[in-house]
């Protein structure tokens, strides 16, 4: 078994009001250590999507890598939040909405500043994001839909990432293996999996059904990160949606 | 590049970037909208179409299955006949356990053998149970009649219909309570009366059996099952393990309540009596029932008849056994 969803403390019951992007809206000050750590690990779990964005505005992978960079030190080091529009909303939406902001009015200063040494507060791994890059669908889909669509990708990449975790730390990644077509939602060979695992079809249906609560769980989660309110996610999840369609 | 393949479920061809080859639309509906469908009385359609009709007479084949009686959160029931002894019973598939947990099959045996050990005339028994191929199942006596939900729904009962189940329904507990046994999930949904006015309470102890406080705490998480949590007394969502017969007289509580308003008390409800036309004796044996404390409240099933027989004005007779 997965880690047992039955003995799960209501994991996302009341705890709304400490996902990370409404704790850094709420952090007024701007100064929070807490809403800085929230931020940079939002940031962390969100770059690539920006990265791509940037490319597909037409920078190159060289300036793409600087400027994400620059951008990422100054949203997280200068407190930049402050100057920028930060209203209730989306970290999505904030996040894209910056960059352009950025990309209009700052980096071409920013670039003639250059900046004096320093450590990058994010370390993106400017390499693997080039190469995925390659990958990016061709021309059809415009700088901000490349956003979209891999900010979809990119949680559902954490999502399943985790689940999978979760399965190996207690020695069922073949089970894992063997169920996770079932997230998509369609039926599934119970008494063939139960076959090939050598368990009994009950336990079968029993791990399926735990495992496809504890992904929507993780999938909900995962939004209410980058929401400022619990109301916004099931319009957040339909709006990724409508953006892997392009 | 390599061709790329539709996805099963919408058709639409995968994107090589798609994550664990999965369609991420797919992914994403899954996740979206009210909880999983097909959940009836809180179950997953993963763990409810193991009682399908075919699937049930192939594994079983000693019984002729004649109707679906009902589903729910406890498994699925049937009407059927024992071929054998050519007798009607309800045939209560389970659904499926987490037979991965070492002790269930003996948790199965052991609780099982207990609930057949109940005899009493208000009491649905149990003639048998097994197990054929991860299938579990209880066979029990055949109510011909209605739950107390399905009499609700065709019409509100009168306080003196209430007033006329209840001492039965105090002297299924009283007795099954002396005898070790907890409900557990006292709800209209398991109280049946037949065609000839008999009360009858069904699955007794199958929450414990499989576990179910915990099972609905989760799903509850999920949005679904609150149905039955509405039943549950305050000990049965903090504290399971503490749980004994005094949360049955909590949903015993609640039925009454239900029965005399047509409302389930929720947060600060109305006392019985400001919301219908009743004796406001009953007023003090509800909000007695539905003490938050165990400790404070009715102690046996018996002292919740008594009290109600006081109101009713019936003379006590000795509970029927058979």
């Amino acid at each position: 078994m997965p880690p047992n969803t039955t003995d799960r403390k209501p994991a996302d019951a009341g705890r709304f009001e400490l996902t990370r992007w409404s704790m850094v809206v709420a952090a007024t000050d701007g100064d929070s250590t807490q809403a800085r750590a929230a931020l940079q690990h939002l940031c962390t779990t969100y770059w690539y999507p920006l990265y791509a964005f940037v490319r597909r505005e037409g920078h190159g992978a060289h300036d793409a890598q600087d400027l994400t960079q620059e951008f990422f030190a100054r949203l997280i080091e200068k407190h930049w939040l402050e100057s920028v529009d930060r209203e209730k909303g989306k970290f999505r939406s904030f996040l894209l909405g910056a960059m352009k902001h950025f990309l209009a009015n700052e980096w071409d200063r920013a670039r003639r500043l250059k900046r004096g040494g320093g450590e990058a507060p994010l370390s993106l791994d400017a390499q693997s994001g080039e190469a995925r890059y390659a990958l990016e669908p061709a021309d059809r889909w415009t700088a901000e839909q490349i956003f979209e669509r891999r900010w979809a990708l990119t949680l559902l990449e954490q999502v399943l990432g985790r689940l999978r975790r979760e399965f190996v730390a207690v020695g069922k990644e073949k089970l894992f293996n063997a169920l996770e077509p079932a997230l998509t939602g369609g039926k599934v060979a119970y008494a063939e999996v139960a076959a090939r695992l050598n368990l009994n079809e009950g336990a079968v249906r029993v791990a399926v059904h735990r495992l496809r609560l504890r992904y929507r769980d993780l999938v909900r989660a995962g939004i209410a990160e980058t929401v400022s309110d619990e109301t916004e996610i099931e319009a957040e999840l339909q709006h990724l949606f409508a953006a892997l369609a392009g | 590049m390599e061709t790329t393949r539709p996805c099963p479920q919408c058709q639409q061809p995968l994107a090589p970037d798609a994550p664990d080859g999965l369609c991420p639309q797919c992914l994403l509906k899954a996740a979206a909208g009210p909880p999983p469908a097909s959940a009836i009385d809180g179950l997953h359609g993963d763990l409810i179409d193991i009682g399908d009709p075919a699937e049930v007479a192939k594994r079983l084949p000693q019984f002729e299955i004649i109707a679906l009686l009902g589903r729910g959160g406890m498994g699925v029931v049937y009407q059927a006949r024992q071929l054998q002894l050519d007798r009607l019973v309800a045939l209560k598939i389970l659904p499926p356990v987490d037979a991965l947990s070492p002790d269930f099959i003996a948790r199965f045996a052991r609780e099982a053998r207990s609930l057949a050990r109940l005899n009493h005339a208000n009491i649905v028994h149990v003639y048998d149970f097994g197990e054929t191929g991860g299938l579990y199942y209880i066979i029990m006596e055949f109510v011909d009649g209605a739950n107390l939900r399905e009499l609700f729904q065709a019409r509100k009962l009168t306080p003196a219909e209430a007033l006329a189940i209840v001492p039965k329904i105090c002297d299924a507990l009283q007795y099954a309570h002396e005898e070790g046994v907890v409900h557990r999930d006292i709800k209209p949904e398991n109280i049946l009366i037949d065609k000839k006015g008999r009360v009858k309470i069904a699955d007794f102890g199958l929450a414990k059996l499989l576990r179910r406080e915990a099972l609905d705490m989760t799903l509850t998480l999920s949005g679904m099952s609150l149905g039955t949590v509405r039943y549950m007394a305050p000990e049965q969502m903090d504290k399971p393990e503490t749980v004994d017969h005094r949360a049955d007289l909590y949903s015993l509580g609640v039925v009454i309540y239900e029965m005399l308003t047509g409302e389930v008390p929720i947060g600060r409800y109305e006392l019985p009596s400001q919301r219908a036309q009743v004796d406001v004796r009953l007023d003090q044996i509800v909000l007695h029932a539905l003490e938050r404390e165990p400790a404070r409240r009715y102690q046996h099933a018996s002292e919740v008849r008594d009290d109600v027989e006081k109101v009713t004005g019936k003379p006590r007779r000795p509970p029927p056994r058979r």
